[in-house]
């Protein structure tokens, strides 16, 4: 199997995982706490190995999450490309903050995308959220630093695993 | 080097330039599909088409919870079994005694209508479903059913659950349908006021606890705790089943109407078992149902659904 294959092959897998964590009912309160997984997967994916996410992907995958979870057709691809094109932009610079830098980054990132998406959900006339909407990005920067690390020791084994 | 270059056309197919381009391009993408989304008739087809392909994942989410289910159920003591079959049993012995009645005054409703002439109305009958346990966009007011085009569901169908009416069947795929809330913002239901008759139309709010009757008369009849029923006009839903009851009335004296707000009575947002609604004339003496929403466009595929039941 070529490498490139493989690293393929490991994004969409590791992009099944997240949109079932997404899909996945939580008790009552604890649905509030949910991270973006999905967002958290791709941002990763765009700082390690620029070539393989591009705004088309992001645009992509944002419309099949737009499906499976019900919203307005077009809301997770909106949020996803603004993402991706956040995390190139800022590639250079992301890349080389240690660790707790990188996750307030991203916390930035998140909640920028929360913004986003009550600006659109409001246009359509729905109520504004409580207060727990914006715990969501809080969970999604207090994971950061342990999802790099799992999902770089789960790209380092399946690279193991096919040489 | 580009970004030295003074022309605007060489910093437009920099790398730099190129981003930003194709950010807006697909910006507008996202935009368009929002807009067709929000009111034309194009991407709902899409939807459907990418929600078939991936049906056996919401299974697959929804095998957790269910097992989660039957673990607490097999653990349950048999002292909790034993009251609860007790309960449920007199439960059923209420509920009988209520039928008989219903049904001698059906019988009755029949023979009058007979002597009046008039269509003989119609009978409901009503299939079980459960809800799919899956995490969807809080903002889309809707939930996913277990039941799909193999059990016969119809787009339009009216679903309810045990208390009230919950919406209805949006889009149907094999073996799962996505159900459309009353809360909907796009969501109108038409309803009658149960003790004097008024019928209104009741509007979601995008709160599921809340529904907005904004076109009741000033001087019309509505007191607080007044029963909303369904009004049966639109042909959608069945008339007389419970939606809600009236929690606040605003008379402002410089407007035509007053504003009421009702709140839902089916568990809109915890519920877990549903009921979906079959429509029959009651005189049809062969398989062939009156459903409604005759006219939509997928009419003939459920003819042939039901032709083979």
């Amino acid at each position: 199997m070529s490498p490139r294959r493989e690293r393929r092959s490991t994004l969409v897998l590791v992009l099944v995982v997240a949109v079932l964590l997404t899909l996945l009912p939580l008790p009552g309160q604890l649905e509030a706490l949910r991270p973006y997984w999905v967002g958290l997967v791709l941002i990763y994916w765009a700082l390690e190995l620029r070539e393989m996410v591009s705004l088309g992907l992001a645009f992509l995958i944002g419309v099949l999450l737009d499906v499976l979870t019900a919203s307005l057709m077009g809301l997770n691809a909106l949020s996803l490309v603004v993402l991706i094109y956040l995390v190139q932009r800022f590639r250079a610079r992301l890349r080389f903050f240690p660790p707790w830098q990188q996750a307030l980054a991203v916390l930035g990132l998140l909640v920028n995308d929360q913004i986003i998406r009550l600006w659109v959900t409001s246009l359509l006339g729905e109520p504004l959220p409580t207060w727990r909407y914006w715990l969501s990005p809080l969970v999604g920067m207090a994971l950061w630093p342990w999802l790099f690390l799992l999902l770089d020791r789960v790209r380092a084994g399946r690279r193991r695993a096919s040489s | 080097m580009a970004r030295l270059s003074p022309s605007g056309s060489a910093r437009l197919f920099s790398p730099e330039g190129l981003r930003t381009a194709r950010l807006m391009m697909y910006l507008l993408m996202c935009v368009a599909l929002m807009a067709m989304d929000y009111r034309g008739h194009y991407v709902p087809r899409i939807r459907s088409a990418i929600e078939a392909a991936f049906e056996p994942l919401y299974h697959l989410v929804g095998l957790p919870s269910r097992a989660v289910k039957t673990v607490t159920e097999y653990s349950r003591s048999y002292q909790q079994l034993l009251d609860e079959n007790r309960n449920l049993s007199e439960v059923i012995l209420q509920q009988s005694g209520s039928i008989q009645q219903l049904r001698a005054l059906q019988e009755e409703n029949l023979r009058l209508r007979a002597l009046l002439e008039a269509t003989s109305g119609r009978h409901f009958e009503f299939r079980f479903a459960e809800m799919v346990q899956v995490n969807l966009d809080p903002f889309s007011h809707k939930v996913i059913i277990d039941r799909g085009s193999r059990d016969g569901v119809f787009p339009g169908q009216a679903v309810l659950d045990g208390t009230g009416v919950m919406g209805q069947v949006a889009d149907v795929h094999f073996g799962l349908s996505t159900v459309l809330l009353i809360s909907d913002p796009d969501h109108a239901l038409p309803v009658q006021i149960a003790r004097t008759g008024l019928r209104t139309v009741a509007y979601g709010t995008g709160e599921t606890a809340t529904l907005l009757l904004p076109n009741v008369p000033q001087q019309a009849d509505v007191r607080l705790d007044d029963l909303l029923v369904t009004s049966g006009l639109g042909d959608r839903f069945p008339p007389g089943f419970p939606v809600a009851r009236v929690t606040t009335v605003d008379r402002d004296a410089g407007e035509t109407f007053s504003v009421v707000r009702a709140r839902p009575l089916a568990a809109l947002d915890r519920g877990r078992e549903v009921l979906l609604v079959i429509q029959r004339d009651a005189d049809a003496t062969g398989p062939k149902e009156n459903m409604p929403g005759n006219n939509e466009p997928g009419q003939a595929a459920e003819d042939s659904q039901e032709a083979t039941e």
